[in-house]
């Protein structure tokens, strides 16, 4: 007879002791303060020469990388260290990340069915 | 005759949970029910979410001649308001640890500084609406402003019902109802609330910084 078993591997050991726990919550939380501010900055610091870098239609192609990726680590270590999916179970990691992946397919679905990459980028009007 | 040994209920039980160095749930999964719910319904909601930022990229260029689009946004302003949500999130994992290590109080104090946090970003968001209001921009304007406010508006509605939440465990906690042995609803209503920060990291790269830097 085969027996259902729990596993439970996790990305990293969670902290034990609560100063150090705490301790580490409010470094996650200015590390997010920093990142928030350097992309407020590139809305104030718009003539900053990389963020113009591009080709063609795809203008300050810079400054959007920068903000994308700024974006995915404030996202990642608020679900990584607040919503402890670093040191919880990976199926809780799975069932998240199953979510997003399955709202980036619809976002790509949509695209397709409007046929935005058949007209350059830019839906035309109706 | 046998002698009435009832279980109690509420007698403190060791913590459970992987997260905190626990030995697992005695579930097939090793994860309580509660917070397994929790995760499958964010999962879900990423899903909605998902689909009205899609909605918002397809419309976020308004017609000619329908009025104004991104132009109105006042960037400065929803950088505060943005960053008052993420600080919530930190008063949230401090009242879920207060409540793990038995600190009713404190835990009391981050739960309503929590929801404080967010009645601020609300306000904001209240703000902001009625200023683009008054320059115009209505709820049927044109595909802009019908797909920036049901965005926006969807994930407002989702921060007030995580404040109803967070004041209803503060509530549960003065009458007693509230303890070291229920923190897991603490942490629930955590999870919750962190959600609805992640997902306004995301509107607020996508629908503010990205189409005004672009």
């Amino acid at each position: 007879m085969s027996t259902l078993t729990a596993d439970n591997a996790t990305d990293a050991a969670p902290p034990h002791d609560d100063v150090e726990r705490e301790k580490l919550y409010v470094i996650v939380a200015l590390v997010l303060a920093a990142l928030t501010a350097i992309e407020v900055a590139t809305y104030f610091a718009e003539d900053f020469v990389l963020w113009g870098w591009g080709w063609g239609d795809h203008e300050n192609f810079g400054v959007i990388s920068v903000l994308m990726l700024l974006m995915a680590v404030k996202f990642w270590m608020v679900a990584g260290f607040f919503m402890h999916l670093r040191f919880d179970k990976k199926l809780l990691s799975g069932i998240f990340y199953s979510g997003l992946a399955l709202a980036l397919l619809v976002y790509i679905a949509v695209l397709l069915a409007f046929r935005i990459f058949d007209s350059g980028g830019h839906m035309s009007p109706l | 005759m046998a002698s009435s040994t009832a279980p109690d209920l509420f007698a403190p039980m060791p913590d459970l949970d992987v997260a905190h160095g626990g030995p697992g749930y005695p579930t097939n999964t090793g994860i309580s029910n509660t917070k397994l719910a929790m995760w499958l319904f964010l999962g879900s909601d990423c899903l909605l979410f998902g689909g009205l930022i899609t909605t918002f990229l397809l419309y976020k260029d308004p017609l000619p001649g329908t009025g104004p689009g991104t132009d109105l946004f006042d960037i400065p302003f929803t950088s505060v308001s943005s960053f008052v949500l993420l600080m919530s999130s930190l008063t949230m994992v401090l009242a879920v640890a207060a409540i793990e290590k038995g600190d009713l109080r404190g835990n009391r104090i981050w739960l309503a500084a929590t929801a404080g946090l967010g009645a601020i970003f609300i306000s904001g968001q209240i703000y902001e609406f009625n200023a683009f209001y008054e320059e115009g921009l209505g709820y049927t304007t044109n595909r802009f402003s019908s797909a920036f406010y049901t965005l926006t508006g969807f994930h407002g509605v989702h921060v007030t019902a995580g404040i109803i939440m967070l004041l209803s465990l503060v509530w549960f906690s003065f009458r007693g109802m509230l303890n070291q042995e229920r923190a897991e609803a603490v942490e629930t209503v955590g999870l919750y609330w962190h959600f609805v920060d992640v997902v306004w990291i995301v509107i607020f790269a996508i629908v503010y910084l990205i189409p005004v830097a672009s």
